[in-house]
């Protein structure tokens, strides 16, 4: 008797829930999963990549000397596993003050100097002179090391034990954040855009069930047009998680504050300036929330039960990490192909653009996004009310009846 | 308001047939018809809920229902209130909907649930209330910004007689007040008592429209006769429709009149002890138009297929 009746009310749950649209997104949530796999996994090899890819040493020397260092460079990287190989080398000669050109190579665009041998002079007896960009850093040890390598060749002198003359070093200080603590800076951005939108636009998802179970929907959708409906819903929702920002934002900043000091913020350098790379950010949130909590306010409006609810968060939670996948993607690679379609993907759009703005100080490209994501905001929620009047109000004529003529006549007969 | 032609599919089903309807201003007007009959159907169509698959309608002078939503006052079939909020802000919050402003919203609402004896439930959660109770204070939160057009699905389903006292009160207060009310019930006896014009709807299809009047009309006067002395002869006096109720006997009045048929009942010395002639009730005219199969579903609540 007891196994029956288990039997039969597992069989009415087995059906319920297998039967239904939510199960199909929840069944085909590991599809995301994979492309968020693949996409994401791409995206942090591309970050690490673009990260050691930038990064260079540099010996300014003569023509000579640089053979010799480029020589020892190419005898010693033999032997280094490149997972743990120094940056790449760049030999240039000297122009004017040797020491001015090294700090300049600092601040070159496009790459990411680790350290600076130069000859500290300009006669033969010039002494070598490293500027470190990091404190006592593997590049340069590794400088040194060239260095070294570059005399014995160049005086043929092997002789074992003798000690080189020690080379005095400088370390550097940056007066702006390099091009990979920029993009540090974005990256990091980007996660907190993601674990807020993660934590609170999921919720939009139930909240129309609560509508549907209370038959508050009927009168809702009696007295405003559904698209108000949807808007009234996402802008509440969209209140709670202002204040929650606020609160544990607010929480956060005094916490840094007395542990870390006021200048803390300083050491963060994007782009486009400070104050503007966080107002991007409040800005970007703002579109994050909207434009996920609209997809899920018009995916869990279908949803009948809080079975199907529960089954949606997976496939929800998927595509959120997709779009952190490609957003972070995007973030590695900054001006490639694949980050303008991160940036151009509206539901990826708002995480690529506050990456962005780590990384490249001009404002339109972020004007010119914030107004296709609004729009897109505005197009999700047309498309999710007239989904919502056609799937669970039965509204409107069905597009078999529309354009068969036969249909009709048909049924009748 | 009014509809012509209004069809309405759900799936394979026809739900609404090519139902017409035209509620003049200022009238209660309802659409009588059991459970499954379309009803609903075609009152969320009117409203501009759902939009119908044929037909037109025109709202308050608009083609266009919802352009009209503020004018419109609107109780669904399924109650739905928010459990957690307080009467009066309930009935505020429907008003604010409807565009009426919240401290307006606010003192009608006060007014409102003390005029009906709920005043000391102003304050309480809906969830706190008794059903009847939530009810009505759905009913005023439909009602509160004053709309020219109540619509009200199923009024008195749930109701104990009290609360349907009640709300047939309201109703009549706001038909004085100038609204139209278009109701949709499954009970006569509400809409014998308080329509001006009715639509009977079965299977989808509209059956009747007109007056309760003129559909009571659509049968002939019923002669109800007692006689002096009563027979078993009696019966095959009377016409060939009469049946014995008690002690009367009920018969359609004969086309001719009655005066032979009375001169007959003299002279067969059974005498006349009482008679009266009446018009048939509204139940008579329903199992007339729409058979008395469905009449006996409607009765009972049962759901029926269109």
């Amino acid at each position: 008797m007891f196994l029956r009746q288990a039997v039969v009310i597992a069989r009415r749950d087995f059906i319920a829930t297998v039967f239904t649209p939510a199960f199909l997104i929840f069944l085909l949530a590991p599809l995301f999963m994979l492309v968020f796999a693949t996409v994401g996994g791409t995206g942090a090899r591309m970050i690490a990549d673009s990260g050691e890819a930038g990064q260079r040493i540099v010996v300014i020397a003569s023509a000579e000397e640089n053979a010799l260092i480029g020589a020892a460079d190419g005898r010693r990287r033999d032997l280094i596993p490149a997972p743990i190989a120094p940056p790449q080398l760049e030999t240039r000669e000297p122009r004017g003050n040797p020491e001015a050109q090294a700090r300049a190579v600092f601040s070159e665009s496009g790459i990411d100097v680790t350290a600076v041998l130069y000859r500290d002079g300009t006669g033969d007896d010039a002494g070598w002179h490293i500027i470190d960009g990091g404190n006592a850093s593997f590049s340069a040890n590794y400088l040194a090391a060239l260095a070294e390598d570059a005399r014995r060749d160049r005086l043929a002198d092997i002789s074992p034990g003798a000690d080189p003359p020690a080379i005095p070093r400088t370390p550097f200080q940056r007066q702006e954040a390099s091009s990979s603590d920029r993009q540090s800076a974005g990256m990091g951005a980007l996660f907190v855009l993601f674990l807020l939108t993660l934590l609170l636009a999921g919720q939009t998802v139930s909240v129309l069930a609560e509508e549907k179970g209370n038959k508050v929907i009927e009168i809702l959708a009696a007295a405003a047009p559904l698209e108000a409906v949807f808007v009234g819903k996402l802008a509440g929702l969209f209140g709670v998680a202002l204040l929650f920002v606020a609160f544990w934002g607010g929480l956060a900043s005094m916490a840094i504050g007395a542990l870390a000091g006021p200048g803390m913020m300083g050491v963060i350098d994007p782009a486009i300036g400070l104050s503007t790379f966080l107002t991007l950010g409040i800005v970007y949130f703002a579109m994050g929330y909207l434009l996920l909590g609209s997809v899920f306010l018009a995916v869990g409006a279908q949803a009948s039960s809080m079975r199907e609810i529960q089954m949606l968060s997976l496939p929800i939670t998927f595509f959120q990490m997709a779009m952190f996948g490609l957003a972070s993607a995007a973030a590695a690679t900054p001006g490639s192909t694949l980050a303008l379609i991160a940036e151009l993907f509206p539901f990826s759009s708002p995480f690529a653009m506050v990456a962005r703005g780590a990384t490249d100080a001009t404002l339109w490209p972020h004007l010119a996004a914030i107004a296709w994501q609004l729009l897109w905001v505005a197009i999700t929620i047309a498309i999710g009310a007239r989904w919502f009047r056609k799937g669970v109000l039965k509204s409107g004529p069905s597009l078999l009846r529309r354009f068969n003529p036969f249909h009709n006549s048909a049924k009748q007969n | 308001m009014s509809a012509t032609g209004l069809v309405k599919y759900f799936g394979d089903k026809r739900a609404v047939d090519g139902v017409d309807i035209a509620v003049p201003a200022g009238s209660i007007y309802g659409i009588l018809g059991p459970n499954g009959a379309g009803k609903t159907t075609t009152l969320r169509m009117l409203l501009g809920i759902i939009e119908p698959d044929e037909g037109s309608r025109m709202l308050l002078g608009s083609p266009r229902p919802r352009t009209q939503s503020d004018r419109v006052g609107y109780l669904p079939e399924e109650r739905g209130l928010y459990p957690s909020m307080k009467a009066r802000e309930a009935i505020a919050f429907m008003g604010a909907l409807r565009g009426l402003d919240w401290r307006t919203g606010r003192e009608r609402a006060d007014e409102m649930l003390e005029a009906v004896g709920l005043g000391g439930s102003a304050h309480e959660k809906i969830k706190k209330l008794s059903k009847g109770m939530a009810q009505l204070v759905q009913l005023q939160g439909s009602i509160v910004h004053r709309p020219d057009l109540i619509v009200l699905d199923e009024p008195f389903s749930g109701l104990d007689p009290v609360n349907q006292e009640r709300l047939e009160k309201l109703v009549l207060a706001e038909r004085d007040r100038g609204a139209t009310i278009l109701f949709s019930t499954h009970i006569m006896a509400h809409a014998e008592r308080l329509c001006d014009r009715l639509a009977i709807i079965a299977g989808g299809k509209r059956r009747y429209e007109g007056s309760v009047e003129e559909a009571r009309a659509t049968l002939p006067m019923e002669a109800h006769y007692t006689p002096r002395e009563d027979s078993p002869a009696l019966l095959s006096l009377l016409p060939p429709e009469a049946v014995r109720d008690g002690k009367d006997y009920r018969c359609p009045v004969p086309e001719d009149g009655m005066e032979s048929l009375l001169q007959t009942l003299l002279d067969s010395g059974h005498g006349i002890a009482g008679l009266s002639l009446e018009r048939p009730g509204l139940h008579d005219a329903f199992v007339a138009l729409v058979g008395a199969e469905t009449v006996e579903r409607m009765e009972s609540g049962e759901e029926l297929e269109a």
